[in-house]
């Protein structure tokens, strides 16, 4: 023959980011960028699979203590690090507490201190783990998802500054191999990977920062997987060679109130303007079907969704009454988005169609991301920030305390000031129940609450949308957590692969 | 002209310390700061405050830019926050990509730019320049996003000749058809006044080849214009990397800055202005040079 297969090359799939990797190591990585290389390379004691359920993985089983307060991780024994040295409960314990390291500038460590006090790790053998709460606390399984990295190459050094950030070391499917600055990263398949070797030869992820250069490397088959914007789905639907999956993520977008402000502290006028809101419009004119009105502070597949909430639904004329009622003749504010997200654009310009016809006048302000955070996150004068339209993207874990809890104004995310002491009071004891029916009770009562109080008027429930060209296989079933949930099982069809 | 040289390096000094007061101040008034964007609810914002005094941002602003001058006096720019790597050190990664770009539209531009110009100023208002001057004002009016983008859906979608992404083609067509279309504006304007020139008449009257006519006499000359806004377009250069590497996912350093700033990622934005503002104010100096060289009478400051 001629010319040489490579049948390695021939088995890559071609991923691509909307952005730049920064650092590979979880510990300190903040950015959903480096996160997706790193889930590649690293795994935790647990993961999660298609339905957002956790299932083991680094960790074999565990149990927890009858009073919710310790907890015992039995690990794997076969797995092994890139660079062949076992894995052992002390690179767990190395890692939580490197997080928990005050000098280590990770902002994962507030997921690990409870009540002011941190999480006790301990290795209890070779492959036992143990960690000790200072109270009980519902979310802390789903935390346990953090990439564990290497103490035999990370002990005693710097984490802030390693070499290792660059050339990472995990126990992952795939192996890191090379890091071009700006431009790709490669990862090759690790065939002695203890959930079964990958069948693809590797992933290159090349950095695409702008969203039509990445659209338009799909369509020339540059890439395998790209985002689609809502406003090219139709015809990317129709291309040839590409399969655009959508489905549902755990986000949702609203229009939040400043509630220091004199303008929104009356119920009736937020009332009013959530009546005059028409979402089914919204999401017809901007997404064309793929997104749904919401109305609560969660998303309809969280497992602690519950639709039975206030819904205020489109009701000019009762929004005008209530405006009457509330003594309110005229009113005017500013709604702020961040520049760049054409859907929120979009929705602040309709909004403020549809609020004229209540007789409200709207201003739109549109800024750049860090700009709008300032404003809203510590408005100097609270006239400043009238209304903002953002979103939140959820957790697994349906605890909302640091959203809606009165404590967490103005050092917090209750930016908009939101103070409801029955809400306060369930909030802190869905942290500390662990009977899942029981949450999913109390979840209830409080979007409930919260919804009835509007101080977000709830817009609409994203989609995420993804364009995957046809020759790639082995895709989990399409879900909030994405469509590479078992990453060893993606292969790249009529391509062979070197044992 | 070894005077000439060592007065303006001496200028660069000051030059350079105002440039790094007022980029300091102006990347740390703008709204927000580099730990705003981590939004997650689960973050503690008590953790925030302690990443931020780690990086050394409670202390007064003043004090900061001391510090970062001292350090910047010993050539340490510090680290970038996103990827712990030291600023020079991530700057070197990314910059030879994007001299790469420049300098090969730079060297194209000036290929294409000289001959067009000539051609177009000799031969005035033939098909030829009638063509070029309409090329010209297309070029300025078309923004660079728009360009490149229209350039990879016929190249790399429709007739798959070239990659959309992370090859040198398309971006090098990209920046030289931005800056070709306002250089043969003026080599070809330049061309036409030299042209006019009592001189030119009389070199031809002496019954000079044409040719020696334009190329010795008169493009000597007619350079002298070109040479100073080539010198003046690099900050353009600069400011068209950074659109152009963002659109063709080119590793430059034009992105890595646009990052910085979207990130207030300080030390990166500091490394990328000043490292920027030296090869400016180098360019100019080069220019300068050149113009000296050139042209005889020009030797400033000479008393």
């Amino acid at each position: 023959m001629a010319i040489a297969m490579d049948f390695d090359q021939e088995g890559i799939l071609r991923s691509s980011l909307n952005g730049e990797v920064s650092i590979l190591n979880p510990v300190l990585s903040t950015d959903n960028i480096s996160s997706a290389v790193e889930g590649a390379i690293f795994n935790g004691l647990i993961t999660f699979n298609e339905k957002l359920e956790v299932i083991p993985e680094l960790a074999a089983s565990w149990q927890a203590s009858k009073d919710g307060k310790t907890w015992t991780f039995n690990l794997r024994r076969d797995v092994f690090w890139h660079d062949g040295r076992p894995f052992t409960s002390e690179d767990v314990v190395f890692t939580y507490n490197a997080i928990l390291n005050p000098k280590v500038n990770s902002v994962r460590r507030s997921d690990y201190i409870i009540n002011g006090q941190p999480i006790k790790f301990k290795a209890l053998d070779k492959y036992t783990v143990q960690a000790v709460l200072p109270v009980p606390f519902a979310p802390f399984l789903v935390r346990m998802g953090m990439g564990i990295v290497p103490k035999h190459l990370l002990g005693g050094k710097d984490l802030n500054t390693a070499s290792f950030n660059r050339r990472p070391v995990g126990t992952g499917p795939f192996i890191f191999k090379e890091w071009t600055s700006g431009d790709h990263v490669t990862v090759v398949r690790n065939p002695k990977y203890f959930l079964g070797a990958p069948k693809l030869a590797g992933i290159k992820y090349k950095m695409i920062a702008d969203d039509n250069s990445q659209l338009v490397a799909l369509e020339a088959d540059e890439i395998d997987e790209a985002g689609i914007p809502p406003k090219d789905y139709e015809r990317m639907k129709k291309k040839a060679g590409i399969k655009v999956y959508d489905y549902d993520v755990l986000l949702y977008i609203y229009l939040g109130f400043n509630l220091a402000n004199p303008k929104f502290a009356d119920l009736r006028v937020r009332q009013a303007l959530a009546y005059a809101t028409d979402k089914k419009q919204l999401v017809d004119l901007i997404f064309k079907g793929l997104a749904s009105p919401a109305s609560a502070p969660t998303a309809p597949i969280s497992w602690a969704y519950n639709s039975n909430v206030p819904k205020y639904e489109y009701n000019p004329e009762r929004a005008k009454k209530l405006l009457k009622e509330a003594g309110v003749n005229s009113l005017e504010f500013t709604i702020l988005v961040n520049q760049g997200n054409k859907e929120r654009e979009k929705a602040a310009v309709i909004l403020q169609q549809q609020y004229k016809k209540v007789g409200v006048n709207v201003k739109v302000r549109v800024m750049e991301w860090s700009a709008l955070l300032k404003i809203v996150n510590a408005p100097k004068d609270p006239k400043e920030f009238e209304a903002v339209i953002m979103g939140w993207s959820l957790g697994l874990d349906p605890d909302a305390y640091s959203i809606w809890h009165s404590s967490q104004y103005p050092a917090g995310f209750n930016f908009v000031k939101y103070s409801n002491k029955k809400v306060d009071r369930l909030l802190d004891q869905g942290r500390l129940t662990t009977d899942k029916n029981e949450r999913k009770k109390i979840y209830a009562k409080i979007w409930q609450e919260i919804a009835a109080d509007q101080p977000y008027i709830f817009l609409w429930y994203p989609k995420a949308l993804t364009g995957i060209r046809d020759r790639v296989g082995g895709l989990s079933k399409p879900g909030p957590a994405g469509l590479f949930v078992h990453l060893e099982k993606v292969f790249i069809r009529n391509a062979q692969v070197r044992p | 002209m070894r005077k000439f040289v060592l007065n303006r390096l001496l200028q660069i000094i000051p030059l350079l310390l105002g440039i790094s007061l007022l980029s300091f101040l102006v990347t740390r008034l703008a709204p927000g700061d580099p730990t705003a964007l981590f939004i997650d609810p689960n973050i503690d914002p008590l953790e925030l405050a302690r990443v931020r005094a780690n990086w050394g941002l409670d202390q007064p602003i003043f004090i900061q830019y001391l510090v970062w001058l001292k350090n910047a006096l010993l050539l340490d720019f510090g680290r970038s926050y996103t990827t712990g790597l030291p600023v020079i050190t991530e700057i070197g990664e990314r910059l030879p990509m994007t001299l790469l770009l420049m300098i090969s539209s730079f060297i194209l531009t000036l290929l294409i730019t000289i001959p067009v110009g000539v051609i177009s100023a000799v031969k005035k208002n033939s098909w030829f320049d009638n063509l070029f001057t309409f090329i010209s004002f297309a070029g300025m009016a078309i923004p660079t996003f728009w360009l490149g983008l229209m350039l990879m859906l016929v190249f790399s979608v429709k007739l798959h000749w070239l990659p959309a992404v992370g090859n040198l083609a398309l971006p090098l067509i990209t920046m030289t058809i931005g800056s070709l279309a306002g250089l043969t504006r003026y080599q070809r304007g330049a061309m036409l006044e030299v042209l006019n020139q009592e001189y030119i008449r009389v070199a031809r009257a002496k019954g000079l080849p044409e040719r020696v006519v334009i190329f010795k006499h008169a493009l000597r000359n007619a350079l002298l214009p070109t040479i100073t806004i080539l010198g003046l377009s690099l900050p353009d250069l600069f400011g068209g990397a950074f659109v152009i590497e963002t659109i063709f996912a080119w590793p430059g350093m034009g992105r890595l800055g646009v990052q910085a700033i979207f990130q207030r990622n300080y030390p990166t934005i500091m490394g990328i202005v000043m490292l920027s503002a030296i090869l400016i104010i180098v360019g100019n100096l080069l220019a300068d040079i050149a113009y000296a060289i050139v042209d005889p009478r020009i030797r400033y400051e000479k008393k």
